[in-house]
C-alpha cells in the first residue's frame, strides 16, 4: 500500500537524520541511538493506545506477548512474528525473518554494519507499547543474516 | 486474530496514526534537540526533501504518469499523492492570475490530530516536513518550486494553507564533455 | 528470443548499473567509455525525435532497430533511464523495463537507505533480484 511507502521512507529519513550531524559527520553511537529509540518509545506507547482501545485487559504477560507479536506487529510491519520463544522467567524473543525495514536492504551480510541503526526504533516501539500495557522491559535486537532478526524482551519484575 | 474487537479501525486508519505518531515523536524529539523553532522548522524541511527525491519514484511508478504539462497538472497530481499517500484530500484553489502559483487547503489534517502547540513553539510550522516533500519531489520531474504554509490550524488559523509557487524548470543534464 | 544487456542511468547521465546476460559481442571498450557514448547517444536521439516529429510527442524515442538486434529504451519523468538490447522477435520489452523500475529499482536502491543517488549501485540484493526478474521473462532464452 501506497501509505506503507510513506512510512518507510520517513523512518529510513529519521535514522538518517539522527545519525548524522549537521556537519555530515556520525554522532556519537550511544545519543544517537538512544534518541532514535526514545522516538520508537513514544510512538510506540501511543500507537498500542490506539491500537487496544476496545480490547479487555490481558489475562497475563504471555498474552500480551501474543498480542504484540499478532495485532501489533502486523499493524506496523504488516506481518506477524514469525516465532516467540520465552524461558518463562520474563525473557521473550522475538523472531522476524522478514523485518520490513531490511527487507529492502539485503538479504546477506552485505550492509550488516548497518543493520542495528534501523532495529533502535523498533526496540524503543516494543518497550514503549509494553510500558504502556504496564510492563517496564529492556528490549536489545541481534541479527546474523538480513533480512531477519531477533528482538529480545527483558522484563523487569519488580 | 481471535479476540473479537481486536481490529479497532481498518487499516487505512491505523497506517496513518501509526505515521502521525512516528512524526509526532520525530518533531518533539527536534524540539529538544534544537534551540529554536526555526531550525526545528529547517530540519523538517531538510528530511521532507530528502523523503520527496525518493518517493517521487515511487508514486511514478505506481500512477505511470507523464511529467506535467503545466502547474494545474501538477497541482492535480500533488493532490492525488496526498489522498494516495496520506488519505487526505485538500482542495487546490487561490491561483495566482499567471497560473503559477496556487494553494492547498486541508479542511481535515490527520497529522495534527494529536497535537497541540504549547505557547512557546508558536514559530514552530509543525507540518514543515510537507514543504520539503513537494520541493523534492518536483525537483526530481525538472520543477523547481518553493512551498510554505500561509495558515495553521494548530495555530488558531481557520484552515491549513500550504502554497506552491513554480520558480523555474530544470534542464536534463547533458552528456559529460559537451558544450 | 534473448536479453543481450542492460544499462541504466540516472538523471544526471551517471552509469548505475551494467548487466548482461547473453552479450555475444564486446565493443572493445571499456564500460565506462560504451556508457558515455551510449549516454550522447541517447541524449541527441531523444533531441532529434522530439525536435523532428511531425506529430505531437508523447512519448518520445522508444527504440532502434538493426538487422541484428534492438535497442529499447525506458525512461522515468524523474529522467531514470534503463536501456536493454534484445534480439529483434523479443516483446514486451517495455514492460520488462518498467518492471525493472517498479519491482526492482524502486524497492532496493529507492527503498534501500544502503543506496544513496548519484553512486553506482552496489547492492547485491539489487543484482540478485535484477537477474531473477530478468532470468524468469519470457524474453529471455538463452
Amino acid at each position: 500500500m501506497a501509505d506503507d511507502a510513506l512510512f518507510d521512507f520517513l523512518h529510513m529519513e529519521i535514522v538518517s537524520h539522527v545519525t548524522k550531524s549537521d556537519a555530515g559527520l556520525l554522532q556519537d553511537g550511544d545519543e544517537a541511538m538512544s534518541k532514535l529509540e526514545q522516538i520508537g518509545y513514544s510512538t510506540g506507547y501511543r500507537f498500542i493506545e490506539r491500537l487496544t482501545k476496545d480490547l479487555s485487559r490481558f489475562k497475563d504477560e504471555l498474552e500480551v506477548m501474543k498480542a504484540i507479536c499478532k495485532d501489533f506487529w502486523s499493524a506496523v510491519f504488516k506481518k506477524q512474528v514469525d516465532n516467540l520463544r520465552t524461558n518463562h522467567q520474563g525473557v521473550y524473543v522475538l523472531q522476524d525473518n522478514k523485518f520490513r525495514f531490511l527487507a529492502s536492504i539485503s538479504n546477506s551480510r552485505q550492509y550488516l554494519e548497518l543493520a542495528p541503526k534501523y532495529l533502535v526504533f523498533t526496540c524503543g516501539l516494543l518497550r514503549g507499547a509494553l510500558a504502556s500495557l504496564g510492563l517496564t522491559c529492556i528490549v536489545t535486537a541481534e541479527v546474523t543474516t538480513m533480512p531477519a532478526c531477533k528482538f529480545q524482551v527483558h522484563l523487569q519484575r519488580a | 486474530m481471535a479476540r473479537p474487537g481486536a481490529r479497532v479501525a481498518d487499516s487505512k486508519k491505523i497506517n496513518s496514526e501509526l505515521f502521525t505518531l512516528t512524526y509526532g515523536a520525530l518533531v518533539s524529539q527536534l524540539l529538544k534537540d534544537y534551540e529554536n523553532a526555526e531550525d526545528v522548522n529547517r530540519q523538517l524541511d531538510r528530511m521532507g526533501y530528502n523523503i520527496g527525491v525518493r518517493i517521487i519514484e515511487d508514486f511514478l511508478a505506481r500512477t505511470s504518469t507523464a511529467r506535467c504539462t503545466d502547474m494545474r497538472d501538477t497541482a492535480e497530481k500533488i493532490q492525488s499523492a496526498f489522498k494516495m499517500y496520506l488519505g487526505v484530500n485538500p482542495t487546490v484553489t487561490s491561483w495566482s492570475p499567471a497560473s503559477d502559483e496556487f494553494s492547498l487547503l486541508f479542511d481535515q489534517n490527520p497529522m495534527t490530530e494529536f497535537v497541540e502547540l504549547p505557547d512557546s513553539c508558536l514559530s514552530l510550522k509543525y507540518c514543515n516536513l510537507f514543504c520539503g516533500i513537494i520541493r523534492g519531489a518536483c525537483e526530481m520531474v525538472q520543477l523547481e518550486v518553493t512551498s510554505w504554509f500561509v495558515q495553521d490550524s494548530l495555530k488558531g488559523d481557520p484552515t491549513t494553507e500550504l502554497r506552491v509557487k513554480f520558480v523555474k524548470k530544470l534542464e536534463d543534464a547533458m552528456p559529460a564533455g559537451e558544450d | 528470443m534473448t536479453i543481450h544487456n542492460l544499462y541504466m542511468f540516472d538523471r544526471h547521465g551517471v552509469l548505475m548499473y551494467y548487466g548482461e546476460w547473453n552479450r555475444k559481442r564486446q565493443s572493445g571498450m571499456t564500460i565506462e567509455e560504451e556508457a558515455k557514448l551510449m549516454y550522447g547517444m541517447l541524449y541527441s536521439i531523444k533531441n532529434f525525435v522530439n525536435k523532428m516529429s511531425p506529430v505531437d510527442v508523447r512519448e518520445g524515442f522508444q527504440c532502434y532497430r538493426t538487422s541484428k538486434y534492438a535497442l529499447n529504451y525506458f525512461e522515468t519523468p524523474s529522467g531514470v533511464k534503463f536501456v536493454m538490447n534484445t534480439d529483434l522477435h523479443s516483446q514486451g520489452v517495455r514492460e520488462l523495463l518498467q518492471q525493472i523500475n517498479s519491482q526492482i529499482y524502486i524497492e532496493y536502491c529507492v527503498k534501500n537507505p544502503a543506496y544513496k543517488s548519484g553512486e553506482t549501485i552496489q547492492c547485491e540484493l539489487f543484482k540478485t533480484k535484477l537477474d531473477e526478474l530478468v532470468k524468469q521473462s519470457p524474453i529471455f532464452k538463452s
